[in-house]
């Protein structure tokens, strides 16, 4: 049974929404972050990202794949999820996620193939047997990759891009508007809302990029490309800054009005979120990679290599952390405090086990990955310090794969 | 290296019928996606419209007398200077509508009062009556609010249901479908009364119904059938001499939460500036 | 446009699968959604009858129980449902017949849910504090010593 302290609503003292809602931002988050960053490349035509454009697409898809497994994990009917795109109820938030799921995940897919078209091309040549059949498919049956098909599929990666960058942030903002439109809770509803979630959905991304490019580097023993490295370190800062500033508006406004719910948020900040809002999300994972970040971006020519790579990693794991109590802030949070305004209630302790547990959250993180694995041996993803785009080259199978993983 | 030799073929072959044979192959290929999709199109308009528009029969009359929910609007009224904390309604509720424990449709809670401080408490929602208090200021006022769904005009609840599985009947009442509800509890977020849950055994969205199932038999909810001191009372606002219409047309009525123009049906006579 | 083949090969997969999806999804929803409003009209007369009533009120007593009943509605618990203490009718009977038998608690805790003197209870509602309404030792003494559940003033 939880603890009250004070007085709590009777039908109050549940965390409905529990691990798994705090998950389910954080991977959208990563899918919406990391199209951001290949964007970048593919429709700002921003250079400095060119060797890790695709690994950045793989890696949303990798996420979007997954995106809809913590919600499924948490409804009370799963076999019902579907109901959402069967009849929707086009009034609450929750509804739209059928369309934006579904219409984010064509416009990357769609993207995917162009990008890689000649490489499937190229391995459909290649292969043999099943492995052929498959590519051929994959391919639609269609071999041209004569430089007009290739100026089309740039052309095609382009709108896309335009067409998938808004998808991806409102993929990830329906999803902070869920909360910050919800009147009966004054932690969550403020018209900031959706613009914190988002902005703090490109920091986890660009976060996860910076180290996922480090260990790909790593795996590959190809060195990081530098530019990327400190490019990515200012666009991270730059994020971090506005997601910071965004969080901090919300709690200063309250705390400026004094309106009624503010003696309660107060408490519930000072006393059941002490260490997941004042240490981790303010101070950990706030402060901390904002000053390793400034010492990236402004002393970025006096750095080595090393310290670059390094400095970076550190403050990009600390912003994944951050990210994370932040959706833990929000969502947990939010439902520690009784409507009645008048208590709280113990901190949430999710189980271990148990489909809303611990261990299903990690396995969650984990699939991403094994997703990016299975693509590489697939489609392969170059992150040649040279670029990601070069033409494929008859290379024979196995020093391919090695190459880009 | 066959794929290679095969391609030139396929590929002149192809270029060939689009480019250069327009009537023949490139349009006799265009008529057929053209018919193609419109006929699909059509086919889509034709399925995804008619489940939707209702043309079925709606569900058979229940009852001989054929229940109208056009002829009713319906209305609560909660007197709490009246209330005395027994729990009856509480535990009526339990009993009439299989309440699940540990949750609540109704629930009383009780206020105490005074210049220092205040305090509220409702253990176990007042089922079991209340237990004498002893609290840190001096008390001047003391008394017992009854709760449940307000059963709004204007719901938060409904809005944000992503199924339609909660909606609001023509006679005012809301209530759950739970054959279509997935359990997903945005709609217990959404409530600022804290007047719903989910059913653990059926991992549905649940709460006070005013008892429809006695409502259109003419009968009241238990709530009110059991209330000892007439606090609780249930009417018709489309009956003229009403009398929980004529309080609400002529005494002064307060609502819960009222900054929030959720347009409440439960009106509450003597509500103090305590309760939320 | 030749080599936007590819192109428009992808388009036309997409338009296929959008199609299938469309086309199930109407065999999908239910029959009644959507009559009224954007829920499954069925279920409003599911919800009519959802249990059979539990409860019914104090004059559905006084057929076979006059004699109370009589009692019951000339003294000061005449606003007080048999139901409150005795339970829902639905206990006792069952389509008309007795199916068991209505339970009667004798319980000091049963009458002091309401009369025992507590915060919150308006001033000139009847409550006592136990210690100072009876003379001698409290020790296992119940109202119903002194009290008659259906006719209460002594």
């Amino acid at each position: 049974m939880p603890e009250i302290s004070g007085y709590a609503f009777p039908n109050d003292i549940t965390v409905w929404w529990s691990l798994m809602i705090v998950m389910y931002p954080y991977i959208t988050g990563f899918v919406a972050g990391a199209f951001i960053v290949t964007s970048l490349y593919h429709l700002f035509g921003r250079q400095e990202f060119r060797p890790i454009a695709r690994l950045a697409m793989a890696t949303s898809f990798a996420f979007l794949l997954v995106a809809a497994l913590p919600l499924q994990l948490h409804l009370g009917h799963p076999e019902r999820g579907p109901s959402v795109m069967v009849t929707p109820n086009f009034t609450s938030a929750m509804a739209g996620f059928g369309i934006l799921y579904s219409g984010y995940l064509v416009v990357l897919m769609l993207e995917i193939w162009f990008v890689w078209r000649q490489e499937i091309i190229a391995r459909a040549r290649r292969s043999r047997g099943v492995a052929r059949g498959f590519y051929k498919l994959l391919a639609l049956y269609t071999y041209d990759t004569s430089p007009e098909a290739i100026e089309i599929d740039h052309r095609a990666i382009t709108v896309l891009a335009g067409i998938g960058l808004p998808m991806a942030c409102m993929l990830h903002g329906y999803v902070g508007f869920i909360f910050g439109a919800i009147k009966a809770n004054p932690w969550w509803s403020t018209p900031l809302m959706p613009v914190i979630f988002l902005m703090s959905a490109a920091v986890s991304g660009i976060a996860l990029l910076i180290v996922l490019y480090q260990v790909v580097a790593k795996l590959t023993r190809h060195p990081s490309d530098q530019p990327c490295v400190s490019a990515l370190a200012r666009w991270l800062w730059f994020f971090l800054i506005i997601t910071l500033t965004l969080e901090l508006l919300e709690i200063i406004v309250m705390a400026y009005e004094k309106s009624e719910p503010w003696h309660i948020v107060s408490e519930l900040l000072t006393t059941r979120l002490e260490f997941s809002y004042l240490s981790m999300q303010m101070i950990v994972g706030g402060l901390i990679p904002l000053i390793l970040l400034a010492i990236v971006v402004m002393l970025n020519r006096y750095l080595h290599d090393r310290v670059r790579n390094t400095l970076s990693t550190a403050a990009a794991l600390l912003c994944l952390l951050q990210v994370f109590s932040m959706r833990w802030n929000i969502v947990i949070g939010g439902q520690l405090l009784s409507k009645s305004l008048r208590g709280l209630r113990s901190p949430y302790e999710p189980e271990i086990f148990g489909r809303e547990g611990v261990l299903a959250a990690l396995a969650l993180l984990i699939v991403p990955f094994v997703i990016l694995w299975v693509f590489d041996r697939l489609l392969g993803i170059r992150v040649a310090p040279n670029g990601g785009e070069r033409p494929p080259r008859p290379e024979p199978e196995g020093a391919a794969s090695a190459a880009a993983e | 290296m066959e794929a290679t030799k095969m391609q030139p073929g396929a590929e002149t072959a192809g270029a060939g019928a689009a480019t250069g044979d327009r009537s023949a192959g490139g349009g006799s290929r265009r008529e057929f996606l053209g018919d193609a999709i419109r006929l699909s199109g059509g086919a889509l308009v034709f399925l995804a419209g008619s489940s939707a528009s209702g043309s079925t029969e709606p569900a058979p009359k229940t009852k001989a007398e054929a229940y109208n929910w056009e002829e009713h609007s319906y209305a609560y009224l909660i007197d709490t200077q009246k209330c005395i904390g027994c729990g009856s309604c509480v535990r009526a509720c339990r009993a009439e509508n299989a309440v699940p424990d540990g949750f609540y449709r109704t629930w009383v809670e009780r206020y105490a009062v005074g210049m220092e401080g205040s305090h509220v408490d409702s253990p176990e929602g007042g089922m079991d009556g209340f237990p004498p208090l002893a609290v840190g200021f001096t008390v001047t006022k003391s008394f017992f609010v009854p709760k449940m769904c307000n059963h709004c005009k204007a719901t938060p609840c409904i809005q944000v249901c992503p199924v339609g599985a909660s909606y609001r009947t023509k006679d005012g009442v809301v209530m759950v479908d739970g054959e279509r509800c997935i359990g997903c509890a945005y709609c217990v977020q959404a409530c600022p009364y804290g007047s719903r849950f989910l059913n653990p055994s059926t991992h549905t969205a649940e709460k006070c119904t005013w008892c429809y199932h006695r409502i259109t038999k003419g009968l009241r909810p238990a709530c009110v059938e059991v209330c000892p001191t007439g606090t609780r009372q249930f009417g018709d606002m489309k009956r003229e001499d009403d009398p929980v219409r004529q309080a609400i047309e002529h005494e002064r009525v307060e609502i819960l939460q009222a900054h929030l123009l959720t347009e409440p049906r439960c009106y509450y006579l003597h509500l103090d500036k305590e309760v939320r | 446009m030749e080599h936007a083949r590819h192109v428009f090969r992808a388009l036309l997969v997409l338009v296929a699968g959008g199609a299938v999806v469309f086309l199930g999804r109407g065999f999908l929803v239910p029959r009644s959604y959507g009559l009224y409003g954007h829920y499954r009209y069925d279920n409003v007369a599911e919800q009519m009858n959802a249990h059979r009533p539990a409860h019914a009120g104090p004059q559905s007593c006084t057929g076979c129980h006059a004699a109370q009943s009589a009692k019951w509605s000339s003294g000061s618990h005449k606003t007080v449902s048999c139901e409150i203490c005795h339970g829902p009718l639905a206990v006792h009977v069952t389509d008309g017949k007795v199916s068991a038998k209505m339970p009667v608690d004798r319980s000091f805790t049963l009458c002091a849910r309401c009369h025992r003197k507590i915060l919150g209870r308006p001033e000139k509602f009847p409550q006592v504090v136990l210690e100072q309404h009876v003379q001698g030792p409290v020790e296992g003494r119940v109202c119903l010593d002194c009290h008659e559940s259906h006719f209460p003033k002594l």
